[in-house]
Order: C-alpha cells, then structure tokens, then sequence
C-alpha cells in the first residue's frame, strides 16, 4: 500500500515528502478540478525528490487540444515518471498509436464503478484505475477482489463533485453586472457552503465536507489518495504524519458514500 | 443528399407510437439500465411490442443501457442484452465500455452515448476500433469539432438537436449523489442544476436580480438542421423521454418538416421562422444554439428563479372519427369550451376550426370541458384521425 498526494506547489512537495509514496501533479492547461496546476520542468523537480510521480491530464479534450496533448504525451514520456492518471479516451489511442511506455491510470472520476469495467481497462493494457468517490466500501473490497488492476482510492480531502465547460461564475457576474475580487467562490444552499473555481477550463464544485476516512482499513488498497487543495499546509502536514503514526487527524471523521448507499429509483 | 435519421425520444408505448407516427426514423427507449430511473420505463415485453411496431413501420429502436453500472449492475447486464438481442432490438446505446466486451456475444449494434463525452477523433477512433458503430457525440462539440470527426472517422455520428441539456459535461456531475444521495449516474439525476444558490465572493454576497444557478437554457439546433445535413451527420437526436405526447409530436413533426423540406430542394430551400415559434411555445423554455456555434457564454444561462409556466395548449387527443356524423371522440387533456378557436394536427394535417357543437360521452350537450382526461365528442369539420391532437391557437 502506497500513501499518493496532490501537491500544491513544489515547497509542499518537499515538505510532505516523509511521510507519502507518490505526487499526484496536475499539469498546466491539461489538468482540472485542481487550483495549482505545474509546468513540465517543475515535474523535473519533483522527480528529484525521489518519489513516485504521477501526473494528472483530466481534463475532457476538446478536439482542438489534440496537438498540444500529443506534444504533452510526448515530452511526459521522456520525463520517465510513473504514470498518468487520465479521463479522456484520446489520451490511450495516442499513447497507443506513439507505443508510449508510460503506464496509464483509468481515471473518469465518477464512472469507476465497477470491476468489470476495470478490467476491460486492463486488457487495453491500462493496469491502473481510480476509482469514483461515490462507492461504498463494501463495492471497493469487490472490485479489489475481482481484478488484477493496481487501485487509487481518495480517503482524503475535499471532492470534486461537478464538472463543466461553461464560465457559471464569470456567466453570472456579466449578466447581473457584479464583481467578484477572489479566484475562488463559494455557493450555499441550506446553510452548506460548496467551493466553485470557475477557471479557463471551465467550472468546477467541490463537496461541502473533507472526505475522513484515514481510519478505515484500506490496506488492501494499492494507493491511498490524500487530496491537499483547500487545506491549510501546516494542516494537511500533519495529517500526513498523523496517518504514518497511526493517529486521529484533527478533522472530523467523514466517510462520504462509504457506508452510504446512494439510491436512483424513487418509488 | 443523404437524409439523416430523426430520432426521438420515447418514455413509454404511447409515447414511441407517437413519435414514429409524426416523423421519427427512430426511437430511444429506456429499460432497465438506463439514466432515467424514474420514468416509466419500458419491460422486456413492451420493447418486443415497440420493436414489432417499430419494424412493421420500417423504422428502428435503440434501447439506452448508459448508466455507470456498479457490480450488481454489472453482474446483472450481460443476461439482460441477451434478452435485448432475442427481441432483435436494432442497438443499444452504452457509456459503459464493459459493456461492448459483453455485447460481443450477440448481434446487437453498439451505440456509445454522449455520457461518454467524445469530444474529439483520437476517442471515436477508439472506439471505433473497439466496435462501436455509432457514437452520440459530446454536447460540447463545436461545429468545427464534429466535421473533423466524420471527415477523419469512418463512423456514424449522433449529434442533438433539441431539448434540455446538462450543465456540466456529461458523466461529470454528481451534485445529486451529494446533496440528495440520488446517484446521478445511475438515473437518479434530481436536477439539482436547476436548483437556486447564493454565491459568495469570500464573505461577500453577490446577488443579481435573479438568484445563481447552473441552469442553462435548452438547445434548439432548428435552423442549423441544413447544415447538419450537409455535414453528413447521420443522426438528429431530440433530448426528452419523460416529456409529453404533446410535446414528441410537435417537436418531432417540425423537425421532420425542416430535414424534408431541405432535402427535398436544398437550393431553394428557406428556413420557416414559424417552426420557431411553434418550438418555444411547446417547451416553455427559451432554446438557443450553445457548443454548436461555440457560445456558451452568459446568453445561454437561464436565470429565472424556478418559474416555469406549464403549457396547457394541448386540449385533447383524438380517439376516433366518424366520417358521417363528423363527430369526433377526443380524451381531454387541458381546459376547453364551445366557442374556442383550436387547432388539429396530425402526422399530416394542420388545420384550424372553432368548437360549435359538444357533447358528453353519452352524446348529452356540453358548454365545457374541464376534467382530466374526460371522454367528449366534438364536431370536427375535416376528417381527423386516431392520434391527432387538438390544440389551442
């Protein structure tokens, strides 16, 4: 079992590098969901801290981004990392196409719900999924149980809950004439606040709650994602060590779908 | 010219009757893996008799099977497409690819829905390699994107043409997981897109005459329909299997109107405002092109604080018509009187009149009609037939 973290800058990658496996990088122009993206020379430096790297392109592709990603693959190849943690298809026809050698993590957030579909990734030769958010426990130990496939699986931080093309907050403000002064806002609906980046690529909304689930076992689990946008450093830090030493985080406990089956037939 | 495909929605028997009968090539149905839990979905037995009447009319049925299937979902599929293929559905339409490995053990053509968000020609082409024959685009997709995609691709494309559309990229959106623990993926969608919030720029709140949303206005592609044509699309795809008769009829008889009259003479062809027209009155919701014309943009956000008017133009549907009384039987379906001027339309007939005579279901005189569903005869001057609809003017 590995311990993988998002980082949001290369002084947090230094910092937290005790107490983690791997970096899961978001990469500039080509990652979303994450507020701090790295550039391909920034990769350079954090493979120097020795750790596993893999780097995220999750995005969904438009057809004019084809060129610029196929440049992108081509240089991530030479950077020797461990993987890339992918959401559009685009991304294993080309790795296919180029005989790329870097391995791939089937990443399409929540559509990572079963094995059978993991496996069908595997045969293509993708040997790593991440799985979606919203299984339950119960449904993971499945899915660990029925494939060979090595498995992400996030037990911390804030979740990305909704993705989209459209400019909502920037949509909102021109239409009503307001402005807003920060990069990032929040929405509230029944006294719960919900981050929303509105960013060049479109619009994301975060889960009102950090996902705890850092004292479950997972040991059977081969990497255990801790997601560190929108928590304080000194705090994310320590939840690091927290989870190495075996210890409660100061956080609140929050085991998100977990143990909490979602329904989809009202009647 | 090669005339595209018209398909349709179709949320139950009636409704796939319909459709076809005002113009569809092809219907959508749901069944029991499909991304609307709560509509009334069709049987196994009510595909065999969709599918019967749809081959006897030499039209088509795809059957949606796109949700994002957990293991017991997984685990019950693969007898299910069995069942698919003994019915001699004409495709089934897919966003999971554990799917197409399944499917290989039957004839079933495999259609990839646009919960797959295909964006581009390095993704359809592999999926056409993995066998796919068709694939129902990205909502996204601009003009541009879609003609490199069947000029570079040799498979079929669906693009949409009308009817709602989600605010995020499909497949990405789990707000009703979140907030009401509805999986979104798995059919359950709330619409929470549609739901009212207050935003916040740190403490401060920003609040326009209307409060925030994510909702966006539907897409109607009406008058892009010839350029859609010419770009050799092979299929037009109207959005809608919980809508009303009402509402698949009119929608899919003005499409169909504007693929024929295209086709038929493309260079004296003239794009009819009144389709327009005829469109957002039925929908009650304004419609606007969006990813085609690349704008998505602050015109295409709906801000209007949940008030929806609901349309009650649709006064009845026709049951029967005796040609010697003139008398026709109608199944009531909003408020109506003697003396109102209404309207009849068919697959292919418009036509308008004003109610003179009426009367009950035991032929007694009636002045007006107002409940649900209530069984009349009118007077109809022209000869009407089964499955007409009699609207307002």
């Amino acid at each position: 079992m590995f311990i993988a973290s998002t980082i949001n800058n290369i002084k947090q990658a230094q910092n937290i590098k005790d107490y983690i496996d791997a970096y899961l990088v978001p990469i500039k122009d080509f990652s979303i969901n994450y507020p701090n993206t790295f550039k391909l020379e920034e990769i350079k430096t954090i493979k120097n801290l020795k750790k596993q790297v893999f780097v995220i392109i999750n995005k969904n592709i438009h057809n004019n981004e084809l060129t610029s990603l196929e440049n992108l693959l081509k240089q991530i190849e030479t950077l020797n990392i461990d993987g890339i943690i992918f959401y559009d298809i685009s991304i294993v026809n080309i790795s296919q196409k180029l005989k790329l050698k870097t391995k791939l993590v089937w990443n399409q957030e929540h559509l990572a719900t079963n094995y059978g579909t993991v496996n069908y990734w595997y045969e293509k030769g993708v040997k790593y999924a991440y799985l979606s958010s919203e299984l339950t426990k119960r449904e993971i130990d499945e899915i660990k149980n029925n494939t060979k496939a090595k498995l992400f699986v996030n037990i911390f931080g804030y979740l990305p809950m909704f993705t989209s093309r459209r400019h909502l907050v920037q949509n909102y403000l021109d239409t009503f004439n307001l402005n807003a002064q920060n990069n990032i806002q929040t929405i509230n609906k029944e006294e719960k606040d919900y981050k929303i980046n509105d960013t060049n690529n479109g619009t994301v909304v975060y889960s009102n709650y950090i996902l705890n689930a850092t004292d479950i076992d997972f040991s059977n689990i081969d990497y255990l994602v801790f997601s560190s946008i929108f928590i304080d450093e000194n705090d994310f830090l320590e939840v690091l060590k927290n989870y190495k030493e075996n210890k409660q985080n100061k956080f609140p406990k929050e085991t998100g779908f977990l143990y909490k089956e979602t329904i989809y037939k009202v009647k | 010219m090669k005339k595209p495909e018209l398909l349709a929605p179709a949320g139950d028997l009636e409704r796939l009757k319909i459709a076809l009968l005002y113009g569809a090539d092809a219907v959508y149905i749901g069944g029991a893996f499909n991304l609307r839990a709560n509509a009334d979905n069709f049987s196994l037995d009510d595909i065999k008799k969709g599918t019967d009447y749809a081959h006897k009319l030499n039209k088509k049925v795809y059957v949606t099977v796109n949700i994002a299937m957990h293991n017991k979902e997984y685990e019950k599929i693969a007898n299910y497409l069995k069942n698919l293929d003994n019915i001699g559905v004409d495709a089934i339409i897919i966003s999971d690819p554990a799917i197409i490995k399944l499917a290989k053990d039957t004839n079933l053509q495999i259609h990839l829905s646009t919960q797959a968000s295909t964006l581009n020609k390095e993704a359809a082409d592999f999926w056409k390699k993995e066998g796919v024959s068709r694939i129902v685009l990205a909502r996204e997709c601009q003009k541009e994107d879609i003609t490199d995609i069947k000029n570079n691709i040799g498979i079929e494309l669906e693009v949409f043409i009308h009817g709602a559309m989600c605010a995020s990229y499909s497949g990405r959106c789990v707000l009703s997981n979140f907030l009401t623990n509805r999986d979104s993926n798995r059919g359950g969608c709330s619409q929470i897109c549609r739901w009212d919030f207050d935003l916040y720029d740190g403490k401060k709140h920003l609040k326009g005459e209307k409060p925030f949303t994510f909702c966006t206005k539907d897409l109607s592609m009406a008058k892009h329909i010839p350029k859609l044509i010419d770009m050799q699309i092979d299929s037009l795809k109207i959005e809608g299997r919980m809508r009303s008769i009402y509402y698949i009829a009119t929608i899919v008889k003005v499409y169909r109107q504007i693929i024929d009259e295209y086709c038929h003479n493309p260079e004296k062809y003239e794009y009819n405002l009144k389709y327009e027209d005829i469109l957002r009155r039925v929908a009650n919701r304004d419609s606007v092109t969006q990813f085609f014309d690349g704008n998505f943009g602050k015109e295409v956000q709906y801000y209007n604080g949940r008030q929806e008017i609901t349309n009650q133009d649709f006064l009845g549907l026709v049951l029967d018509y005796d040609e010697n009384t003139h008398l026709a039987k109608i199944e009531q379906r909003n408020y109506f009187k003697k003396g109102d001027k209404v309207e009849i339309f068919g697959p292919d007939k418009n036509f308008q009149f004003t109610i003179k005579n009426l009367y009950d279901e035991e032929k007694n005189p009636l002045e007006i009609v107002r409940h649900p569903r209530q069984i009349v005869y009118l007077e109809i001057p022209q000869k009407v037939s089964v499955n007409d609809m009699m609207k307002m003017c």
